[in-house]
């Protein structure tokens, strides 16, 4: 038997307000200044239209269709629930009808989606896993057992830290620098620890998210039947395709047909008697693992790098990166809640994200998720705020 | 090749243009002859294939704009007699004629003609840039349309400049290649505390949005050098505005520099910005990228649509120009991240990738 695990990843970002020099120090109520009320709403109700309602009522009609053998798992941040409470609560309503199937499973992250797991300390990662944790028991009554990192950020530090923290398993990415030739579709486990790592099957994840729609690409057009075809042949026990759920809709637009592709993939999967779905929790009780990895160096999902150089990869993202972390103490310490809030929010990994100066290939992509003209006005907005949020310690 | 200036007589970026283009052209086998007006300082080319021929006696200023009518005269007749001087003797046996924006253009169509050979015309300025869209010169313009609509081909700066040539003179898209300029490092050096501007004074560069930022800057840091480098109609003008605004002693105008003197002021620049009302492309601030200096150019600019490690500014911004001027002095990662990002991507904008290009529009013609 060969297992699909299929989860998506859910996530907006608080996107920021135009700060010029001349505004630090200038203002009172910072969260009001900081983030763009406005471009934020315009955005995620857009991405609600054209993904959210749409591909939740799709999947809902699918795991009733497919009378619990079709499965799926989500991470949803914390942020991504506050737009969802703050614009729009039938989206939350949409995700809770999903997970009352018993066909949905949900998965633990940091509330702010953010790089703490990089800090020197990990008492602010731990907090904000608590705080996600939190709101998945006040929004969904629902405690999950396996734990995605930003991006799916991992190294052996925070392999331990996750276990030690009661989970079961975490996710990250099935990249060669920690496979070499040994395959992503198995489950597999943490050198030091007994926590299970659930590996992304890059290629396969990434023919729906990036190529689905590419003309140049030699599995264009991808059917769910060619798809399916491709699984069925693929070796290993768990195959796990991890992607942005904004690659419905949103990222691969209905135009492209993907919507098409997403209805009549469980059909087409199950047609195989020995393929079935998983979710992450049922992957990591159903098999054994039959390896350790060995990360001792911080990898991810993101760019072709899959480290974190797509976050810290230039002096600016690093200089924004240690001025954030270095006032955490002090904002603590204020006990000021809106400021220690505002400061969480600027946490959210996505700002850093457009300082990213990389290459031609993976810079297409970042521009493509950026509201600013160039990584510069990205450095230039978030350290004057930056700078701002300082002068209110 | 018929051009109007040469190193190491240059005015602006059409010299420097041709110089980079001709000797990469020679180095790809191509034969030049290229014809210019005799100027006190001879130019001269170290290359077989390639040979500097100076025609006549003219004083021409090109990017003068001539006012009163007598001047305008003598303006329009030395013109007129440089380029008759030019049908006149240029000879022999060519393959294409190629002539630089308007004031060799009568002398292209008439060499078409004369010789039967294709003409190839590059855009490097329209008489719109030059008056900064405020009251373009009928005589000019009437010139230019002559010679885009002769001409077999155009090389246009930009796509900026190619839409102007498309939409202002009625010119078909189709026959107009665009090719972004080059340059030849200069390499980095130490900086010091310098906001640069260089260029000419005139409407066009947009000057005195520079003086304007300068004192938004120097309200918030007082210690920085602001410097106005280049000559111009604009220069009186500028300084009294300097001193409207209580900047003058922060801001320095240098006149007309030499070519090192250039080279050494880019190089120990924080800042260049190039803050053009209408700029088909801006050489200058491919050099002072070229020389570590991070650089901030109009949006409109031909260069903001073919460089991305620079930053981008609306010329009218002046709150968001002084914002960038700060950040980029105050930030030291920024500066940086975006000299050293800027010195890499300058590698691609070779005078050998011109050349190639341009053969590129004289195969489709010959």
């Amino acid at each position: 038997m060969t297992s699909v695990c299929l989860y998506f990843e859910v996530h907006q970002p608080f996107r920021l307000n135009r700060f010029s020099v001349f505004d630090i120090g200038n203002y009172q109520n910072q969260s009001q200044n900081y983030f763009n009320n406005k471009l934020n709403k315009e955005i995620f109700e857009k991405v609600v239209r054209k993904c959210y309602l749409p591909t939740n009522k799709l999947l809902l009609d699918l795991i009733n269709k497919h009378d619990g053998k079709f499965r799926i798992s989500f991470s949803i941040t914390g942020t991504f629930v506050e737009y969802c409470e703050e614009y729009m609560p039938s989206v939350i309503e949409s995700f809770r009808d999903l997970y009352k199937t018993g066909s949905v499973d949900f998965i633990e992250e940091t509330y702010y989606h953010s790089l703490s797991s990089l800090y020197d300390e990990l008492d602010e990662f731990e907090e904000q896993i608590k705080m996600h944790q939190n709101m998945m028991q006040r929004v969904f009554n629902y405690k999950p057992k396996i734990f995605r990192n930003t991006e799916a950020i991992y190294d052996n530090r925070i392999a331990r830290k996750i276990e030690d923290m009661g989970f079961k398993g975490i996710i990250t990415e099935g990249t060669e620098k920690i496979l070499h030739w040994r395959s992503p579709n198995y489950l597999y486990k943490s050198i030091n620890s007994d926590l299970r790592v659930l590996l992304r099957n890059y290629n396969l994840s990434d023919d729906i998210g990036f190529r689905f729609s590419s003309h140049n690409w030699n599995g264009f057009p991808l059917t769910a039947d060619k798809y399916a075809n491709w699984i069925s042949n693929t070796e290993g026990n768990l195959i796990n395709l991890f992607m942005d759920y904004e690659t419905f809709g949103e990222h691969q637009w209905t135009e492209t047909g993907i919507f098409d592709f997403l209805e009549h993939l469980p059909d087409n999967i199950l047609n195989y008697n020995h393929l079935d779905f998983v979710t992450v929790s049922e992957a990591v009780e159903r098999y054994n693992p039959i390896g350790d990895v060995d990360v001792p160096w911080a990898i991810s999902w993101a760019d072709e790098d899959r480290n974190v150089s797509t976050w810290l990869g230039n002096d600016m993202q690093i200089a924004c990166f240690n001025e954030l972390k270095n006032i955490g103490n002090k904002i603590k310490k204020t006990g000021d809640q809106n400021l220690i809030e505002t400061w969480r929010r600027l946490q959210t990994s996505d700002h850093l994200y457009y300082v990213s100066t990389k290459g031609l290939k993976d810079g297409a992509v970042h521009a493509y998720f950026s509201h600013y003209d160039s990584p510069y006005d990205g450095f230039i907005n978030y350290m004057n705020i930056l700078q701002d949020l300082k002068t209110k310690i | 090749m018929i051009g109007w200036e040469y190193p190491p007589f240059k005015a602006g970026g059409l010299g420097t243009h041709c110089y980079g283009l001709t000797r990469s052209l020679a180095d790809n086998n191509i034969n030049i002859d290229f014809y210019m007006p005799k100027t006190k300082h001879k130019a001269f080319s170290d290359k077989n294939n390639l040979t500097i021929k100076e025609i006549g006696e003219t004083n021409i200023f090109p990017y003068d704009r001539p006012e009163d009518e007598e001047l305008k005269g003598h303006f329009f007749e030395s013109v007129y007699r440089y380029n008759d001087l030019i049908v006149e003797k240029v000879k022999g046996n060519y393959d294409l004629i190629h002539c630089h924006d308007w004031l060799t253009m009568k002398a292209g169509i008439r060499l078409k003609e004369k010789l039967g050979i294709p003409f190839v015309l590059s855009v490097h300025s329209t008489e719109y840039d030059r008056s900064g869209w405020l009251n373009p010169n009928q005589w000019f313009i009437d010139i230019e349309k002559e010679g885009m609509e002769k001409a077999d081909k155009i090389i246009a700066v930009s796509y900026f400049t190619k839409r102007v040539i498309v939409e202002k003179y009625g010119i078909n898209p189709n026959k107009i290649s665009v090719v972004h300029n080059a340059v030849y490092p200069l390499g980095d050096d130490d900086k010091k505390n310098i906001v640069l501007f260089l260029g000419r004074l005139t409407i066009q560069k947009g000057p005195e949005f520079f003086l304007r930022a300068a004192k938004k800057v120097l309200d918030y840091y007082n210690d920085t050098q602001f410097i106005v480098a280049g000559t111009g109609d604009m220069l009186p003008s500028l300084i009294d505005k300097a001193v409207d605004l209580g900047i003058s002693n922060k801001v320095m105008f240098t006149g007309l520099l030499t070519e090192d003197e250039v080279k050494h002021i880019y190089r120990i620049s924080s800042v260049y910005i190039m803050p053009s009302v209408s700029e088909p492309f801006g050489i200058t601030a491919l050099e002072a990228i070229s020389a570590g200096t991070p650089t901030i150019v109009s949006k409109t600019a031909g260069v903001a649509e073919a460089f991305n490690n620079c930053l981008k500014v609306d010329f009218w911004d002046i709150d968001e120009m002084a914002n960038k001027i700060i950040s980029l002095l105050k930030y030291d990662p920024l500066h940086k991240t975006i000299s050293k990002e800027g010195m890499k991507e300058i590698n691609l904008f070779t005078w050998d990738r011109v050349a190639n290009k341009t053969i590129e529009v004289y195969r489709g013609v010959t």
